[in-house]
């Protein structure tokens, strides 16, 4: 019996026990958790326009890794825009990206499932906002004109406003920045 | 006369052929094409390599993720988070939580860290390295564990290190992800570390040979009297 017990000892002892500590994080809100020193203000660009689609690209682009592309088009454009040319510009500079222009909102939910957030347009299309949450009740924005805190709308609303508004959102398709552990 | 048109219409051919061809690059730069499918990547892993830019270590650990074949395998199918101190979103996401520096960290599609070592944790080795996240994130599938005397075998016998690639210049982002549908990465099964399947196989090998064993010796102490 002492034998069969040491055995036992000696066979637990080699095999050792492993046990898997998993914390699970508490997920962020809004889902695009985009640092104040990352977020880019809204500037007047050459002919007096707001930089508002430039400003959200450039939030998106610190988020997604791009930090130097960033830069780049923080030095190189602005302005009004409209989606024909920034597409043909995000093109020219070899800009991976994606858009919508018919307000489906299905391209608001893949953003935002993916974390990659986008911007989108709001007040009749006179402005873009970058959008950094989208659940089933509520919706959150980064508004480039007040870039100190998220603004939250019930979803309905938001989508509504979007909608109204051409209903063009758009993102760069790059990795998300990790979520907080 | 029927030659110039000839050479007109030739002209025009090779230019409706070529043109195409330049509108693709503009400024030198290669244009990409908009993403029509767009990536169903939620469920995707990160890596983050987070560090002090000009760090030996750090870059020698970077490296290995463009060196090592299975890092570099991982790298491409996960979102890859090269971070270094002295970026914005460094002190925003990672300096309240890392460790130390280097760290490199591995985290599910929801956050949950799967791996992380920091500062003199880091393998030493980037096979080591490579063979310590393949095992937690055997773990945390609920395989089986490798055997402690197994672990950290190349730790043990450390081979050449591999250099560390030189890093591109600091105005350039790097190479992006490839898109995918990617979830969990698939990890090759690394050296040194016992399979479920050899595990049973072991132990049922082992039952096997005792049951023999022992009724070799009853065998004997019945009948060979």
């Amino acid at each position: 019996m002492k034998r069969i017990a040491l055995v036992l000892v000696i066979l637990i002892s080699i095999v050792g026990c492993e046990s898997r500590k998993v914390v699970t994080p508490t997920r962020e809100r809004p889902t695009v958790n985009i640092p104040l020193s990352l977020r880019q203000s809204n500037w007047r660009g050459s002919e007096g326009e707001g930089s508002c689609v430039h400003a959200a690209m450039i939030s998106l682009f610190r988020w997604q890794g791009r930090a130097n592309t960033a830069e780049r088009w923080l030095r190189t454009y602005g302005g009004g825009e409209w989606p024909d040319d920034m597409a043909s510009k995000l093109n020219r500079d070899g800009i991976r990206f994606a858009s919508c222009e018919n307000g489906d909102v299905k391209f608001l939910e893949w953003a935002c499932r993916t974390r990659r957030g986008c911007g989108i347009t709001i007040m009749g299309g006179a402005h873009m906002v970058t959008l950094v949450h989208l659940d089933a009740k509520w919706a959150a924005i980064l508004d480039n004109n007040r870039v100190g805190q998220f603004i939250w709308i019930p979803r309905e609303t938001l989508i509504a406003e979007w909608q109204a508004s051409f209903g063009w959102a758009i993102t760069p398709v790059y990795s998300p920045a990790a979520p907080l552990p | 006369m029927n030659k110039l048109l000839l050479c007109l219409l030739c002209a025009v051919a090779v230019f409706a052929v070529a043109a195409p061809c330049l509108a693709d690059t503009v400024n030198g730069v290669l244009a990409e094409e908009q993403v029509i499918n767009l990536p169903q990547d939620s469920a995707k892993w990160y890596v983050s390599v987070v560090g002090i830019a000009d760090d030996s270590r750090y870059l020698e650990v970077l490296g290995w993720f463009n060196t090592n074949p299975n890092l570099a395998k991982l790298k491409k199918q996960v979102h890859f988070c090269r971070v270094t101190s002295d970026q914005p979103i460094y002190s925003e996401r990672y300096e309240p939580n890392v460790k130390g520096l280097p760290t490199v960290r591995v985290q599910d599609g929801s956050g949950v860290v799967i791996y992380e070592s920091a500062g003199k944790n880091i393998p030493m080795t980037a096979r080591s390295l490579y063979s310590a996240i393949a095992s937690s994130v055997r773990i945390s599938r609920g395989l089986l564990p490798v055997l402690p005397w197994r672990r950290d075998m190349e730790k043990r016998c450390p081979g050449p290190c591999p250099k560390p690639t030189p890093e591109p210049g600091p105005n350039v982002d790097p190479e992006p992800a490839p898109i995918d549908d990617g979830g969990a990465p698939a990890l090759e099964e690394p050296a040194g570390a016992l399979t479920a399947a050899a595990i049973i196989a072991i132990a049922l090998a082992c039952v096997i040979v005792g049951s023999g064993v022992g009724l070799a010796v009853q065998w004997k102490r019945t009948y060979a009297k």
